[in-house]
């Protein structure tokens, strides 16, 4: 490794709306070095990544390239710089080949009078994975035909060819997350071909839910919290607790969470989940879930909490096990079925699956429970419009009237109105998938606040929360899912939460 | 505390598994259509000795000049995900404006060549503008095509005022008697254009980019690819087939008249959907367009045979469709279709 | 500010353009010009003979109309509308002699047969609607002309009494137009103030959140289907009765003229938006342009060239500024 400078970044931020979610961010890349980036979901390292490739644009900040301004309109631009990155979904074209994917949107270098000369595109993909010592992949192998860490491997083969065109061997390869579906051979692998990039002189970043893996292939390792960096760590000497601390370690606030007001849950059992299975996503997982009682389910993503999430909610079918609602065995087609048994969601993704955005405030509030303002089977608007302004004084959503449309609300304002929906429907369990992400101070400490008057009405949550500060400091007690199964069970009392790092160290 | 012992089997694996099962499933639906040719040709020839005569393959090969040049061009566009429905309108426009502009019963023209190519160009406009309207309008294509369609038909009914063409000119009669190794010379014209499709489909970057937008939109928008070029030129050429199979209609029927294109669309759909084509996009190529013309001619064929009244067929051909659609479907419980 | 309803287009914010205010009522001006247009060209357009026509010739496209308008609600499509009417249309004029006015009731569980069929195979298979209705098109429109023998067919002269009183003249407009106009109230409460029609709407304008809220989606897409194939049956049944004759072509331009009225009215095709009211507007609309060209002398083969141009111009003006980053197929 040597001390040449690559890339830095200047003080870059990232603002959505009023929600900030990148701010200060000053890192150095030298070349030939691997860094890592870790922190917990939400922090901030995904968002980091796209605006160096160019996928998104910083909201303030500079970047430098080899010394001169680097600022990409897009990802074909960063491209061209020598910067590429390998998305965690994947983004080949499952129905070409390995060929045809490094090389499309270039076949023109291989054409004569508009046809391809596919045999001179063919080899010069097998030079290009022989580079990489990808000896058994064929170019001509179709994509969906591949493995996961075989596609992994072309998609990389095919970041570097397009980087190499520019960069020679000074590219900047970007890799958000990539063992998440490998096994541990496969991983092996691919930690053995990162180490050769770096060899010829390259860098590359890296995420990584799995600290061992950071610590076992990177040089470095910047820790990312809240969408600030927080500590910069040479990974010679470096240890998975340190890291946990670095990551972690953050003064709760009692008073943040309202603690005071924190339930302590009844006996009865409301919803009991025994021995359930969704096969590829989660194995045998059991718990209970009592009366008045804010269970969080902790995890990183891929852990199965979300799939669990959606079984519950009727989103999904389970493959085996059991689901019973206040002692009554249940089985659900559909979230309506969910609904009628008392189980009602708000859903993660905001814009895509909670708002209704083109219809008004009180359709939104009162779709899941359209019978409350019926009489002899028609809907009164009147007395829906009613309901909605009620429900817009006590959540006190900011609106021009419940006539608006929810898709011109700010987020903190859209997600009370789907907390008004899921309230309105009057359903005794409620799942809440991430309910402050993208929501702004203000509205965190109103949501907060809510799902303590509705516990203490007698309302069950099972929470899945952005942060796990925020998922221990609402909790009443929390369950800990790694790799589809429950590895843990820790009880959250307000005056005396678990140590957060014992709860990572689980986790991870 | 409590802290639960972790099982030896991990769930990453049974996700890798289930992933390859589905991968499995697929390559079955791949080779299905082909099977089912091998299949359908033995029980017919079984059925009915007749059936793998010379005499009513060449029938069956005479007949599929119209389907097989429509399923090429609508091939394009089912690969990059949409529809076109405007097919039958162009192709019924094209074959009425050739019939009244070269010698015919109605009037005195005599354009020659040009009697086809200014037609055919019109023919193309539609899928220019078809193309252009679904891209920078962001208006479904199975709205805009059925609009587009609708006008073409009616432009083509307006030209001719219910007294539909003859056409006399002597190199449409020449064409339409001749023959090669005992088929007609417009299957041959059928086949050298789906020939010509196949290289563009194989060889080109451009057809690289129609999978690629078909199976990955955004990902093929990030790789560079001008999606909305492509869309485009997609509908021109789904226009340019139907103008092809417009004149070769003609050549066939020598009546210039909109009925030249009119039930030919349906069966083209049928022909792609049983052949392996998926109306997601992504999936298929010629060889399952070739494959499910095949298929569909050797039906249609074999309904004649047993004599199945024509309006019948239609009706039998809907059922098909969807049985089709229902077994080519990838199975997604949350997908959502309109 | 305060009084809203699914579908309604109240919902925008103070101090709004001129031009999004000519774009949201662009139904109701595009329906004066229109009239206007064809009044200065003729006079008599606006006769009362002249109105009594076009109503009648409203009455049979309405039910139609408001029909396809659920299906277009919650963003799928129905082309099966135009056959489906056809076999309505044929079936009834080859029977209504023998059955009577159970006809009626008849026709319409056909109606709900059909769009239970189409609408299964839409919500719980998930087949993309505009081609299971492809397929059912074919299906109905072979029906109504294998039935029909491929001709229309007059109803015998002393059974006409069965079918006369549609045409009456009831407070000087057609009887068979004040029973439309009961369809497009009973349209706009089905759309305001049931279950029904509020899931529709939801369904249409974000599906995913919809089916997450535990609105029932497969029941309400199968219901929406169903509206809208009982419209089409509805019309059908009164072309029989209007023409006193069994046609098994009646519906072939029907779906166009239907969903042009639909598109006039301001409804978004991809879905969530819409009413029974504009697309009464849009109706009024269509067949003044039909029936003015038709006065004027314009040769009728011109309908189908003008009502596709007035398609497009309608869905890419009602078309959604603000969803532009969706993939749209």
């Amino acid at each position: 490794m040597n001390q040449e400078i690559l890339f830095t970044t200047e003080n870059i931020g990232k603002t959505y709306g009023v929600n900030t979610v990148l701010q200060g961010i000053n890192v150095e890349i030298r070349r030939g070095e691997i860094v890592g980036l870790i922190g917990e979901n939400g922090a901030g390292k995904s968002t980091l990544l796209k605006i160096i490739a160019g996928v998104e644009q910083p909201t303030v900040g500079t970047m430098e390239m080899n010394g001169k301004p680097f600022s990409p309109a897009s990802m074909l631009d960063a491209n061209r710089q020598g910067i590429g990155m390998v998305f965690q979904e994947q983004s080949l074209i499952s129905n070409l080949t390995v060929a045809q994917n490094i090389y499309l949107g270039r076949e023109r270098d291989f054409s004569s009078f508009g046809l391809i000369n596919w045999s001179r595109m063919n080899a010069r993909a097998r030079e290009a994975l022989n580079k990489m010592g990808l000896k058994d992949i064929s170019p001509k192998a179709r994509v969906r035909d591949l493995d996961f860490a075989m596609r992994q491997m072309v998609e990389i083969t095919k970041v570097l060819d397009i980087v190499s065109e520019t960069a020679n061997n000074r590219a900047l390869i970007l890799l958000d997350e990539p063992t998440t579906v490998l096994s541990d051979a496969e991983m092996a692998v691919l930690f053995e071909k990162v180490r050769q990039m770096k060899e010829k002189g390259n860098s590359v970043i890296f995420i990584s839910h799995r600290l061992q893996e950071v610590l076992q292939i990177t040089d470095r390792i910047y820790v990312f919290k809240d969408g600030r960096q927080t500590a910069e760590v040479r990974t010679e000497g470096a240890d998975e607790y340190i890291l946990y601390e670095k990551m972690v370690g953050r003064e709760t606030n009692g008073e943040y969470y309202v603690s005071a007001r924190q339930t302590v849950p009844g006996a009865d059992v409301v919803l009991e989940v025994e021995n359930m299975s969704l096969f590829g996503s989660f194995r045998n997982v059991s718990f209970k879930l009592h009366k008045g009682e804010v269970l969080g389910l902790c995890g990183v993503e891929g852990s199965g909490k979300e799939d669990v999430c959606g079984v519950i909610s009727g989103d999904l079918a389970s493959t085996s096990g059991e689901l019973k609602v206040r002692g009554k065995r249940v089985k659900f087609a559909s979230p309506g079925d969910a609904r009628r048994a008392g189980i009602i969601s708000v859903p993660r993704d905001r814009r895509d699956e909670g708002i209704i955005g083109i219809l008004p405030i009180s359709e939104n509030i009162s779709v899941s429970n359209y019978e409350k303002n019926a009489a002899h089977g028609l809907i009164s608007n009147r007395r829906q419009d009613r309901n909605a302004r009620e429900w817009v004084r006590s959540l006190s959503i900011k609106c021009a009237g419940v006539a608006q449309r929810v898709s011109n609300l700010s987020g903190g304002n859209a997600q009370k109105v789907i907390f008004a929906r899921v309230l309105d429907s009057e359903c005794p369990i409620l799942i809440l998938d991430h309910p402050t992400r993208g929501v702004d101070l203000g509205a965190k400490g109103d949501i907060y606040a809510l799902i303590r008057d509705i516990t203490e009405k007698g309302f069950s949550v099972l929470l899945m929360g952005d942060t796990l500060d925020e998922c221990l400091g609402v909790s009443s007690r929390v369950i800990v899912m790694k790799d589809g199964l429950v590895c843990g069970e820790f009880d959250c009392p307000a005056d005396n939460k678990p140590d957060q790092v014992d709860v990572v160290k689980l986790m991870l | 505390m409590k802290t639960f012992d972790r099982q030896a089997m991990t769930v990453a694996e049974e996700f890798v598994s289930k992933v390859e099962r589905e991968a499995r499933s697929s390559l079955i639906r791949v080779y299905a259509p082909m099977i089912l040719l091998v299949v359908m040709t033995i029980g017919f020839s079984i059925y009915d000795s007749h059936f793998f005569s010379m005499k009513n393959l060449s029938n069956i090969l005479g007949q599929m000049a119209v389907p097989l040049t429509l399923a090429t061009g609508l091939t394009f566009v089912l690969l990059i995900g949409r529809i076109d429905l405007s097919v039958e309108g162009v192709m019924g426009l094209v074959g009425s404006a050739i019939a009244l502009l070269v010698v015919n019963s109605r009037n005195s023209n005599d354009w020659g060549i040009w009697g086809v190519i200014v037609p055919i160009i019109a023919g193309l406009l539609f899928g220019l503008i078809t193309g252009i309207l679904h891209v920078r309008l962001r208006i479904a294509t199975f709205i805009i095509t059925y609009a587009t369609g609708t006008i073409a038909a009616g432009i083509a009914v307006l030209l001719y005022h219910s007294q539909p063409a003859t056409a006399k000119a002597q190199w449409i009669i020449d064409a339409s008697r001749t023959t090669f190794l005992n088929i007609p010379l417009i299957t041959w014209i059928a086949v050298a254009f789906f020939a010509v499709c196949c290289v563009i489909l194989n060889y080109t970057a451009f057809g690289r980019a129609v999978y690629a937008i078909g199976d990955n939109e955004a990902a093929a928008r990030a790789s560079g690819i001008n999606v909305s070029k492509v869309t485009i030129q997609v509908f021109v050429l789904s226009s340019f087939a139907a103008s092809l199979a417009g004149v070769l209609a003609l050549i066939r029927l020598k009546l210039g008249q909109v009925s030249l294109g009119t039930d030919q669309m349906f069966p083209c759909i049928t022909a792609l959907v049983v052949g392996g084509t998926s109306l997601a996009g992504g999936k298929g190529g010629m060889l399952q367009t070739m494959v499910g013309t095949l298929i569909y001619m050797e039906l249609l064929n074999f309904l004649t045979i047993i004599q199945v009244p024509a309006d019948y067929k239609k009706a039998i051909l809907g059922v098909i469709i969807i049985v089709a659609v229902v077994l080519t479907l990838t199975r997604g419980r949350k997908t959502i279709a309109k | 500010m305060q009084n809203t309803k699914t579908g309604d287009f109240r919902n925008v914010p103070e101090g709004e353009s001129w031009r999004s205010f000519l774009y949201r009522n662009i139904y109701i001006f595009s329906a004066v010009l229109v009239v206007s247009v064809f009044y200065i060209i003729n006079p008599s357009f606006l006769s009362l003979y002249s109105i009594q026509n076009i109503t009648r010739e409203m009455a049979p496209l309405l039910p139609m109309a408001c029909g396809i308008g659920f299906v277009l609600y919650t963003g799928c499509i129905d082309l099966s509308i135009g056959a489906v009417a056809s076999a309505a249309c044929v079936i009834t004029g080859l029977n209504v002699a023998d059955v009577g006015h159970w006809i009626i009731p008849m026709m319409l569980a056909f109606g709900v047969l059909i769009g239970i069929v189409n609408g299964s195979l839409v919500s719980r298979i998930k087949l993309p609607s505009f081609i299971v209705t492809l397929c059912a098109q074919s299906v109905y429109r072979a029906a109504a002309i294998v039935l029909s023998g491929g001709g229309s067919q007059n109803i015998a002269l002393k059974q006409r009494y069965l079918v006369n009183w549609m045409s009456a003249i009831v407070f000087g407009l057609p009887l068979m137009f004040w029973i439309s106009l009961g369809i497009v109230l009973a349209c706009l409460i089905i759309e305001r103030n049931t279950k029904l029609g509020k899931s529709i709407f939801a369904i249409g304008a974000n599906e995913k959140a919809a089916r997450l809220a535990g609105v029932d989606t497969v029941r309400t897409k199968t219901m929406a289907f169903m509206l809208c194939a009982v419209g089409a049956a509805i019309g059908g049944v009164m072309y029989a009765y209007k023409l006193k004759s069994s046609v098994p072509a009646i519906g072939d331009d029907k779906f166009m003229m239907a969903i042009s009225s639909v598109a006039l009215g301001g409804t978004l095709f991809s879905g969530g938006r819409g009413s029974a009211l504009r697309t009464l507007v849009g109706v009024i609309t269509v067949i003044s342009i039909s029936s003015g060209m038709n006065m004027a002398g314009v040769d009728p083969l011109w309908n189908n060239v003008v009502f596709g141009i007035v398609l497009i111009v309608a869905v890419a003006i009602n078309s959604e500024k603000g969803i532009r980053d969706l993939i749209i197929k």
